[in-house]
């Protein structure tokens, strides 16, 4: 039934709400870093409803898993006792944060008001078939071959990048 | 079982003989990586493979110049006389950025213990542009500017112990971070509108089917925030001042013709392919007093600015911002002269910018210092390197007989005969070239006219290297600008784009 | 087909009730229990001792290169397992595909290997002085080990 997914979206959608705003208000980092876990795995709940069950598996294992993770660790490693210290005050930059924001509000409200008539894709899969990790995997290597073989090129400079970025500091011999 | 695998396991090894300059590049990227393992020496070695690399993918490069104008790998990726050009330019410029790294003293044996991963970033940093340049595909589009904002941000914070070079590499990458969002969110809108991230595809949607002006245009303009990132147009502009002052000073170089040529060159792509104009001259949507906007503030803001600048490297940042708004002004002509002019500009640009900062970086190993006010006296002290600064200076202004008087030339002459509103932008641009002369020749004032404060007259030439890296540079700035005609033309050929199936 | 809930909605409807439930307990907990707070009662439980200090503590930044290297080659398993479960079907060319995608990573592996961060070297620890005084060793315990190196060297 319609309505019984519109009120789980409901749900879902209130939950990355409070947690995002709890990300941007709660004073102490941890606490904001524990909204932004709740953010991320509500977000993944919606992946679900949208029956994207692989996206989904992803959104929880990598953003609130591992890049949560590192989150804390950076919050550990800075060692933020002192809360005051990240208070700020209204300035000319949040103005423009808050302009952007509504503008971006604005822009979402008008699109959602829209009557768009969906291109239709041909496919003969259902909804929940496409989500499948079988015919992700299936694209990846066919449609999707090149990107696929690019990214393992971003993820190499990645490695790179984060050693010679985190490395502690500079000695001659590594 | 995808039923047409035979089909596309044809595809993909016919797209491997187009893919060849970049099967170049990723091999010496991974070389490089691993020279930077095995050796001890690396100081040498490494730029001299690099560069050895990007003549052999030069010359994969050229060629593809007849090969015929295709996408391969399943319509991810065009090869056509645009790409090609841009391709050579990034050779160009990577090739440089490489030498003058070499006679950098910032990232010299002194500051910076291993340089074995910077050349590598380097060259991935190329190959993304690479890609940026050929991509037809908003995936892929995505996939190479991260390809080429992960490097760039590797690359300004590669000078860990300074805190100017780590703070401009953070300011960067959360610009950066925001900036590909919005491109990512316009990018969704597209898609949800059109349902194709193919570019030609999208064209062909557009033009044979209603779609809602408003969102396209909202969708338009957020993909701009991520071009206009790169290529560091107001008002997507905040990061490169503090990025420029902060990163290495041949990144910056690099940074500045690399990148703002690769932003432009898939700009130009976006637009021209994805939103083109109706035979009977309407656009989609008016993206062309959009970018005329975008690029009258650009003019004002980035020569104006410069004028309170005392540090050379925010000053020509200022002055990079500057330029980003002349070249918008030859993309948003939309025509075949005007995206000419553009290429040529961009090609002399990379020659003068990266003289300028290279000339920049021999005076800051001699005397330490990037401020105007430390150059005094400096022409009699060093004075082959004034004499390549006064002229890259002169060219960047856009005064005869430099390349940079071309390129302006041709990018105004572009804009004449098409209506008042180009016009006016043109006579800006001129009003403004004027402004930008005020604050370049504030470096050759202190140079020639000013004595240096502890009078000090010993002359301190670079080595042989670094003066005829000068020279060439200085030469190639002169030459292009008495005989343009081949490098002219090279553009005219190269406009030709695929443009839709 | 039209009146069902989408499929992932049932699991939905299912994780629901289970929230529900519990902060519905929690909820009726609070409403009935008695409310008397005193300092004991508010001090964070340490096995019974008593509290000491900040539970901040600063991370060795050691664990951060981990950390992110981990997420690189989990984002990386994360696109090799749909080419997994495609790999029967399609065979070799499938493998070809993933040879290049791994070849590639692989040298990030050995990258950071040879750069000695995979290798975990224990750090020396940082131990705090104690007040000599109270706690003095004795030195028979202690002396053999200072002396030794020195008497070696």
């Amino acid at each position: 039934m319609e309505t019984v997914s519109f009120i789980l979206f409901s749900f879902l959608g209130a939950l990355v709400m409070v947690g995002s705003i709890g990300t941007v208000w709660s004073r102490n980092p941890v606490t904001s870093a524990l909204f932004l876990v709740l953010n991320f795995f509500a977000l993944g709940g919606i992946y679900l409803l949208l029956e994207a069950q692989f996206i989904a598996v992803v959104q929880v294992i990598v953003y609130a898993g591992a890049i949560m993770v590192l989150f804390l660790f950076t919050i550990m490693l800075l060692n933020l006792d002192d809360e005051q210290a990240l208070k700020e005050k209204f300035d000319l930059q949040k103005g423009f944060g808050i302009l952007l924001g509504g503008v971006l509000l604005v822009e979402v409200l008008y699109i959602l008001g829209l009557k768009i008539n969906l291109p239709q894709k041909s496919t003969t899969l259902t909804p929940v078939e496409i989500g499948e990790a079988k015919n992700i995997g299936r694209e990846l290597i066919t449609n999707f071959l090149f990107p696929f073989e690019i990214v393992s090129i971003l993820l190499l400079l990645a490695v790179v990048g984060a050693i010679v970025l985190a490395k502690k500091n500079f000695s001659p011999n590594t | 079982m995808p039923n047409n695998l035979p089909e596309i396991i044809e595809q993909v090894k016919l797209s491997l003989g187009a893919f060849v300059p970049e099967i170049s590049l990723s091999a010496l990227f991974l070389l490089v990586i691993t020279l930077d393992m095995v050796l001890n020496e690396k100081r040498v070695v490494i730029p001299m493979v690099s560069l050895v690399g990007f003549v052999i993918t030069g010359f994969f490069t050229w060629q593809q110049l007849d090969m015929p104008n295709q996408e391969y790998f399943l319509r991810m990726h065009v090869v056509d006389p645009f790409a090609v050009f841009f391709k050579f330019l990034f050779l160009g410029a990577g090739a440089l950025a490489v030498l003058i790294t070499m006679d950098s003293e910032e990232l010299g044996e002194k500051n910076v213990a291993n340089i074995g991963e910077y050349y590598a970033v380097l060259i991935a940093m190329v190959l993304g542009m690479f890609l940026m340049a050929s991509a037809s595909d908003m995936l892929m589009m995505f996939l190479a500017l991260e390809l080429v904002s992960i490097s760039s941000y590797i690359l300004t914070g590669y000078l860990k112990h300074q805190i100017k070079s780590s703070e401009a590499s953070l300011k960067y990458i959360i610009y950066g971070a925001v900036s590909s969002g919005l491109m990512v969110y316009g990018m969704s809108l597209i898609y949800g509108l059109t349902g194709q991230t193919n570019i030609y595809e999208i064209a062909k949607f557009i033009s044979a089917n209603e779609v809602d002006e408003v969102t396209l245009t909202l969708a338009a303009l957020l993909v701009m925030g991520g071009f206009g990132y790169k290529i560091g147009a107001v008002p997507f502009h905040f990061w490169s001042p503090d990025v420029y002052e902060g990163a290495p000073t041949p990144v910056t170089a690099f940074l500045s013709v690399g990148s703002k040529a690769a932003g432009f060159a898939m700009l130009i792509r976006f637009f021209k392919v994805a939103i083109p104009a109706e035979p009977t001259g309407e656009l989609a949507f008016d993206w062309v007093n959009f970018f005329a906007l975008i690029a009258l503030v650009s003019m004002l803001l980035g020569n104006f600015a410069a004028i309170w600048q005392s540090n050379v490297k925010r000053m020509l940042a200022y002055s990079s911002i500057a330029h980003a708004g002349y070249l918008l002004l030859g993309v948003l002509v939309a025509d075949d002269l005007g995206t000419q002019a553009v290429m040529f500009y961009l090609a002399a640009y990379t020659v003068m910018t990266v003289g300028a900062f290279y000339v920049v970086i021999l005076i800051a190993n001699k005397i330490g210092s990037d401020d105007v006010n430390d150059y005094r006296g400096l022409g009699k002290r060093m004075p082959l390197t004034a004499a390549a600064l006064t002229v890259f200076l002169v060219s960047l202004t856009g005064l005869p007989p430099t390349v940079g008087f071309i390129g302006k030339y041709m990018i105004f002459t572009a804009l004449l005969g098409k209506g008042t509103v180009f016009l006016t932008l043109a006579i800006i641009g001129v009003l403004t070239s004027a402004v930008s002369l005020y604050y370049y020749f504030k470096i050759p004032l202190n140079m020639y006219l000013r004595e240096s404060e502890d009078g000090a007259e010993t002359p301190m030439e670079s080595s042989a290297f670094a003066n005829a890296l000068a020279a060439f540079l200085m030469i190639l700035t002169i030459g292009f600008g008495l005989f343009f005609t081949p490098l002219a033309n090279f553009a005219k050929n190269s406009v030709i784009m695929l443009v839709m199936n | 087909m039209g009146q069902e809930i989408s499929e992932f909605g049932k699991v939905f409807l299912f994780l629901a009730v289970g929230v529900i439930f519990v902060v519905l307990g929690f909820v009726t907990s609070r409403l009935i229990r008695p409310h008397r707070p005193y300092t004991e009662k508010l001090t964070t439980y340490e096995c019974g001792e008593e509290p000491k200090g900040s539970a901040w503590v600063q991370f060795n930044i050691r664990f951060y290169v981990v950390a992110l290297i981990f997420i690189i080659f989990d984002v990386e398993v994360l696109f090799l397992y749909p080419w997994a479960t495609i790999f029967k079907q399609v065979g070799g060319y499938a493998l070809a595909v993933a040879l290049v995608f791994l070849g590639v990573l692989t040298l990030g592996l050995i990258y950071e290997w040879k750069k000695g961060y995979i290798n975990w070297v224990v750090p020396t620890p940082n131990i705090p002085k104690m007040p000599t005084k109270k706690f003095e060793k004795p030195k028979s315990l202690e002396k053999p080990k200072v002396a030794e190196p020195e008497t070696t060297a």
